[in-house]
């Protein structure tokens, strides 16, 4: 919903550009238009040249030549008042009839600003009087009153600036009213499309402008959600045909277990008959140790395994996996190695004890099952850049750089989406692997300092 | 510490598979139980525990009619023993309502048969403890009962974290306790930052159990790990 502000902005830049724009524009075209205008200003230059161009001679006043073609070719009719007998003393030749011969100084006053039966009439000044001529009617249009109040005028830039500022407050005003009818119903639409990306269940109204796109959010929504139902059942199934086929070894295997660990230990057997019972129990174990993985690791893939994260020293729960297996009694070929400073006491991440204790233990036991010539194994953990990283290092055989490179970049066979038959690990580290995901973690395999193998499990740290 | 009597304990058996009775019956027998009966439905385990009166018992949670956690509570009804589930739910889930429901341990099949008798024992002696039981250490004896250590006849007492320290030590006597597990024992939930703490009252436990504290051989020191309690007769 971010997107809605951002949104907004825009759309208010873009109407306050476009005013701006629009002003311009229009102060241009004004412009050019009065630009074009400019030339009809002429009729009181042309008055002027042709006041200029009449001299008196011996049969009274004459024009020349040129200057009486110019202004018959505008159809303009000319005519010169004398300034002491206020009379008409010269004239065109087509003058009409309906102008007056003479004038008194009010009718000098009043053609000046306008027109003489209807012709639009502009004066020149002349020596001895004043030369009129009187454009065709309709022609022109003369404003007979061209007078402002002083302070109107002087006040124009602002009043001019006023106008501007009072119009695109209106539109802004009427931009935002008209508009938010629109956001209001694009709001849920939004919300809608959001949810619909973390896979939510949506149902919008279908009611008001943009109906349609409600609706079809809705239908998306349904498809999805039905979609991911099938989905999660299909998942369900699967993990729980693995819980239950896991459920019905146990008891069979209980009895396997149970009497290879009695034959294991009875003394009246041969020493050859109780080592053979000793790999029944080995092998049971196996198997034991397989149908747990199993179980957990279909339910780790398929978001099955509930997680109680909680605030916990990681320190402590790694101290106690290590001091499990060396409460187990393990092999002497194998030691474990505590690496951590005693001063360091403390490092506290969102973890679930149990399935972390889980991950460790099953780094620890992989290096064991790994080197069955024994091995020692390193044990640390590390704080750094708001990161814990648990460290898990062995010196026994360790593993080829390909080997790494698979481990850590192919997925296993378990949860491959191709076909595969190819059976890269068991599902220890699979299961390490989701666990440390499942914690928002990281996990890193590569060659260790000693020469063998190293699981680094990460962490974020919380203060 | 001699713990034969725990022997004689009645042990009411229940799962409706024979054959993992029989089982179950032959690993109890080998470690010397004498005393154990067997029942493969709710209905048979209630009549059996009426004339019965177990000590122990160690129910499957599915039973041809009905459920081990409701079996659980008729028969704490009647009589408070404690109870081991023994079944093939291995879910968290289950393990917590039977934990809920007061039972004593829960174990998921398959199991080694060592694993049920460490287990049996242990409840056992947590249960059904001797009226003074003292615990023999290599230079001293310790009196949980009265809270103190008796060394060449003089009686130390102990002080109530030092008593809690010692007594997680001794429950998991002969293997190592984290020094977060015995801080957790002695300030609770939350033992955050208490580790020099714990350290000095460990210097303090030696002083009164050792004869030579620098030189300790009953309380031994598993570096960066926790502490081992050594027991004689353990």
């Amino acid at each position: 919903m971010k997107s809605v502000p951002k949104l907004i902005r825009r759309f208010v830049g873009i109407m306050l550009l476009t005013s701006l724009l629009l002003i311009i524009l229009n102060f241009a075209l004004l412009g050019i238009y009065t630009f074009n205008q400019a030339s009809n200003s002429s009729p009181w230059i042309t008055a002027q040249e042709v006041a200029d161009d009449l001299s008196k001679n011996e049969n009274g006043y004459v024009l020349s030549e040129d200057m009486a073609l110019e202004i018959q070719n505008i159809n303009v009719w000319a005519i010169f008042i004398d300034n002491t007998t206020m009379k008409v003393v010269w004239q065109t030749d087509h003058l009409p009839e309906t102008v007056p011969m003479s004038y008194t100084i009010s009718d000098i006053a009043s053609l000046t600003r306008g027109y003489i039966d209807g012709y639009p009439t502009f004066t020149g000044e002349a020596e001895n009087g004043l030369v009129v001529l009187g454009y065709p009617k309709e022609s022109f249009w003369k404003h007979m009153w061209p007078s402002w109040d002083y302070n109107s005028i002087a006040n124009l830039p602002k009043t001019v600036l006023s106008v501007l500022a009072i119009n695109i407050a209106l539109i802004f005003i009427i931009y935002v009213i008209a508009n938010s009818k629109l956001l209001k119903s694009v709001k849920p639409i939004l919300g809608g499309i959001q949810a619909l990306s973390t896979n939510e269940d949506v149902h919008l109204r279908e009611k008001g402008l943009l109906s349609e796109l409600a609706a079809n959010i809705n239908k998306t929504s349904d498809i999805l959600q039905t979609q991911s139902g099938q989905l999660r059942k299909r998942e369900t199934a699967r993990a729980n045909w693995i819980a239950g086929v896991s459920h019905d070894i146990r008891t069979p295997l209980s009895m396997v277990m149970g009497y290879a660990g009695q034959l294991e230990s009875d003394v009246q057997l041969s020493e050859d008959n109780r080592g053979k019972a000793a790999v029944i129990v080995r092998q049971s174990k196996r198997m034991r140790n397989l149908i747990n993985d199993l179980n957990l690791a279909s339910k780790l893939e398929y978001n099955m395994q509930p997680l109680s994260l909680e605030r916990q020293n990681l320190i402590a729960i790694v101290r106690q996996v290590v001091v499990d297996f060396i409460n187990m009694n393990i092999d002497e070929k194998y030691t474990i190695e505590w690496e951590i400073d005693e001063e360091f006491t403390s490092c506290t991440a969102n973890i679930d004890k149990d399935l972390l204790g889980r991950a460790i233990s099953n780094l620890i036991q992989n290096s064991m099952n790994h080197n069955e010539q024994g091995c020692h194994i390193f044990v640390r953990v590390i704080a750094e850049n708001a990161v814990c990283t648990v460290v898990v290092a062995d010196d026994g055989i360790g593993a080829t750089d390909e080997q790494i490179e698979k481990l850590n970049n192919t997925p296993h066979y378990m949860v491959c989406d191709e076909k595969t038959t190819e059976q890269r690990h068991g599902l220890g580290l699979l299961i390490v692997k989701q666990i440390i995901f499942a914690h928002s973690g990281k996990m890193l395999i590569k060659h260790s300092e000693y020469g063998g193998f190293e699981v680094d499990l990460s962490l974020p740290i919380i203060i | 510490m001699n713990y034969d009597y725990l022997k004689q304990k009645r042990i009411l058996l229940v799962d409706d598979e024979q054959e993992l009775l029989s089982l179950v019956v032959s690993i109890l027998n080998e470690d010397g139980f004498q005393n154990i009966k067997t029942a493969k439905t709710v209905s048979e385990a209630i009549t059996v525990s009426e004339t019965y009166q177990p000590e122990l018992a160690i129910l499957d949670v599915m039973l041809p009619d009905g459920n081990g956690f409701d079996l659980m509570e008729r028969l704490k009804k009647t009589a408070d023993y404690p109870v081991l589930f023994l079944t093939a739910r291995g879910e968290d889930d289950d393990k917590f309502r039977g934990f809920g429901l007061g039972a004593d341990d829960y174990m998921v099949k398959p199991f080694l048969p060592k694993e049920l008798l460490f287990r049996v024992n242990a409840i056992l002696r947590r249960s059904y403890k001797t009226e003074n039981p003292l615990v023999k250490l290599h230079d001293s004896e310790i009196d949980f009962a009265r809270a103190e250590i008796i060394k060449n006849g003089e009686h130390i007492l102990l002080t109530a974290k030092e008593h809690d320290i010692l007594a997680a030590l001794y429950r998991n006597a002969g293997r190592i306790v984290t020094i977060d597990a015995l801080c957790e024992a002695a300030w609770g939930d939350n033992p955050f930052g208490y580790e020099n703490s714990l350290m000095a009252h460990i210097r303090r436990i030696r002083e009164k159990i050792e004869a030579n504290p620098s030189q300790p051989v009953s309380l031994i020191t598993m570096k960066g790990l926790g502490y081992k309690l050594v027991v004689e007769d353990k």
